[in-house]
Order: C-alpha cells, then sequence, then structure tokens
C-alpha cells in the first residue's frame, strides 16, 4: 500500500448513497484490511498510512466525508491530533479512534472535551463489528438514502 | 553491493554502536526510519546480547531430549548458567506496537522461547505511555530498580531502549517543552552507573522538533546521537 489514497475503488463507485470514509493508520496491513472490509459493505474508503497526506485529502474534500477512523498511536500527527484538524475543518464528520492499546481513562483525560471523538474501537476488531460501529454512527444505507431524498 | 549487503551492514553499525559508543552510564539519543527498523534494531541487539551459543545448543538438546531447561542440573549446564546470569536486563519500552508485538517478533525473527527471557528477568517490556503517563518519571523509578537489581544478581547492567513517542502525542508546544525537561533530567554521562539509556524516536517525530529543540534535547551535543539510515527497500517495508 501506497501513501497515496487507493482510489481503485471509491472514485469509480457512482452510488450517490454510498457514505464516504477515511482510514487512517500507520500500519499498512491493517489499513489495507480495513479497506478492503469497509469497502464489502459499499461505503467509499479512502485508505492512509500517512496522516499528513490523509488531511491533506481530507481538506480538500471536507465535506463529502461523513465519517473518519483513526489510529491513536502514529508518528509526526497523532489520532488525537488529527481529530483536532478533522473536526476544525468538517464539524459535522464522525470520529472513530482506533487503538491497540487497552483504553484507559488517563489517556483520554487531555483529549476531552476538547476533541469530540464519536466512538473508539480497540484492535484488533472484527470487520463485522466494525462495520456496525460505523452504521451506528453515520446510519444504515436505507436510512442514508432516505435522508438524501428528504 | 546488493540491498542485502547494505542492510547488514547497517544492522552491524547500529550493534557496534550501541556496544562500543555507548557506556554504561550513558544517555544517547537513537532516530530510526521506521517502526520495521525499530524492531529490527531490538531484535539484533537482544540476539547479539542474551541468545548466546550456549543457548542454542541447549535448545537443541532440549528438542532432542525432551527435557526442561530448568530440570537440567550437571556441573556443564550449571556453569553455563552461570555465565547467563550475568546477562544484561534489557528494557523495551515500545509505543508504536505492544509489548506482545515485541515479544511476536523476537520469536518471529529467530529468538526461541522469549518468554524464559522475561521470566529469568533479562527481558523486561512495558508500553511507554504508561511509563512516562500520569507518573513522568515513572519510567526512571522503573530504570533505576532494573539498575539495583541488575548489581545484586552480577548482572552486565542494563539496557534500556526507550520510544519516546508518547510525548509527541498531543502536539503543540506544551509536549516540547516537557520533551526537553525530560531529556534534560538525563544525564549524558552518570559516573559508575551501569545503565545504558537509548532515547529512540521515530524521524517524522523527531523532525518535528525544532533545531533549537534538538539542541535542547542533545543538550548541546552532549549526548551521542545515532540516526540510523532508512533501508533498501528488498527485504524491508517501510510503513511510512
Amino acid at each position: 500500500l501506497k501513501d497515496n489514497k487507493d482510489n481503485n475503488d471509491s472514485s469509480n463507485n457512482d452510488n450517490k448513497s454510498a457514505a464516504r470514509l477515511l482510514v487512517v493508520d500507520d500500519d499498512p496491513d491493517i489499513v489495507q484490511i480495513l479497506q478492503i472490509g469497509l469497502q464489502r459493505n459499499r461505503f467509499l474508503v479512502d485508505a492512509f498510512t500517512n496522516p499528513e497526506q490523509a488531511l491533506q485529502s481530507f481538506k480538500s474534500n471536507a465535506s463529502g466525508y461523513s465519517l473518519v477512523i483513526l489510529d491513536i498511536r502514529m508518528p509526526e500527527l497523532s489520532g488525537i491530533q488529527l481529530a483536532r484538524k478533522v473536526k476544525e475543518a468538517n464539524p459535522n464528520v464522525k470520529i472513530i479512534l482506533m487503538t491497540a492499546f487497552e483504553i484507559r481513562g488517563n489517556e483520554f483525560s487531555k483529549v476531552f472535551p476538547s476533541t469530540a471523538v464519536d466512538g473508539f474501537v480497540q484492535k484488533p476488531i472484527g470487520l463485522s463489528d466494525l462495520n456496525k460501529k460505523v452504521m451506528s454512527l453515520i446510519g444504515y444505507p436505507k436510512e442514508r438514502i432516505s435522508n438524501d431524498q428528504d | 553491493m546488493n540491498n542485502e549487503n547494505s542492510n547488514e551492514e547497517e544492522d552491524e553499525l547500529v550493534i557496534k554502536w550501541f556496544n562500543k559508543e555507548v557506556g554504561d552510564g550513558e544517555n544517547t539519543i537513537l532516530v530510526y526510519p521506521n517502526l520495521q527498523i525499530f524492531r529490527q534494531i531490538y531484535t539484533n541487539y537482544f540476539k547479539d546480547q542474551l541468545v548466546i551459543e550456549g543457548d542454542k545448543e541447549e535448545e537443541q538438546e532440549e528438542n532432542s531430549e525432551g527435557e526442561k531447561y530448568n530440570k537440567k542440573n550437571d556441573d556443564s549446564k550449571y556453569n553455563n548458567k552461570q555465565s547467563k546470569s550475568k546477562r544484561r536486563i534489557i528494557l523495551v519500552a515500545p509505543f508504536y506496537e505492544t509489548t506482545v508485538s515485541v515479544k511476536h517478533h523476537l520469536q518471529a525473527f529467530g529468538v526461541e522461547n522469549t518468554q524464559r527471557f522475561v521470566d529469568d528477568g533479562s527481558l523486561v517490556l512495558v508500553d511507554a505511555y504508561q511509563s512516562f503517563f500520569p507518573d513522568i518519571n515513572g519510567l526512571k523509578k522503573l530504570i533505576d530498580s532494573l539498575s539495583e537489581r541488575a548489581r545484586k544478581e552480577g548482572r552486565a547492567g542494563v539496557t534500556a531502549i526507550v520510544d519516546m513517542g508518547p510525548f509527541f502525542m498531543f502536539g503543540g508546544d506544551g509536549s516540547a517543552k516537557q520533551l526537553i525537561n525530560y531529556e534534560a533530567s538525563l544525564a549524558p554521562k552518570t559516573q559508575d552507573g551501569n545503565v545504558k539509556g537509548i532515547s529512540c524516536y521515530h524521524r517524522r517525530n523527531y523532525d518535528t522538533l525544532t533545531k533549537a529543540d534538538k539542541e535542547e534535547i542533545s543538550q548541546g551535543k552532549r549526548k551521542k546521537l545515532f540516526e540510523v539510515k532508512e533501508r533498501n527497500s528488498s527485504n524491508t517495508r517501510s510503513s511510512a
């Protein structure tokens, strides 16, 4: 997987009801697995291993994204820092932070309430559970279609 | 020169730096280009220090005889154990991977039965974040206790390989100040010290520091600095 987003699927998808997601993790294997797993659920997924490049992509189309999934521990720009910048660019976007580490209160006491995060997931997470988590935050496909029509 | 050879030479340079350049009682700085190379660094050092030839022979014997390591009690084996008791204690405090992942990588790259090194006190694995926060001096206290244990057990000393990633997690000038204060509390050289302290920086974190910050954390270059090169990609994979 390259640093640049993988556009194989998302740019060609003409399903207007499909939600666009941003996935950022410095582990290329994890990024690839999440991308494939979410695409199977008909999400449009832009995936990055480099958080700075992910931010640039997000800023170029901030209103186009429904949700971002960010690894917390990344060099140069952590998931927490990236979440803040993403929210600045689009306050409506939903954010899920992801970590392989035990989630303890003290790690996030500095983060809240300054950063509005919508959910946490602990790696390893099953793709089915992750898809459910995403849909619980942005709605199921039918709901999204209905909202678009409203 | 092919890629594999140049990567091996780079590995040897790092080990040489650990063994020859960094003395006991010194606190130093190492910059690594990505997580894969950080893994290679601690794995190669660990193998160099702790997996001695005697271990390999013993493992072969164990496999052939089906005997457990701690059941061996003949004189030759006893002597071998004596030499093992002089092993350094190696502390690895990762930030961009879990301690379970460190054990997994050691095992995957040829360290058989990593757990026995944990059990005999030669390998100590702690999460860097949990070591620094909420008590910024938590890691120092742990290293002090390991240093004392090494002396009591007659070991060669302690090597602390610590990822400084936690200081970069929240961003902002405050974090740099916190890092500088922490590094300032680590003397470049302590007389009669038995700890080799290696503060490890991911290249992408290190590059976010200003020139003045870098100057301060190295205490005006009084701390030794080793910048590990990016490897040729034939046998390493970049996380960047």
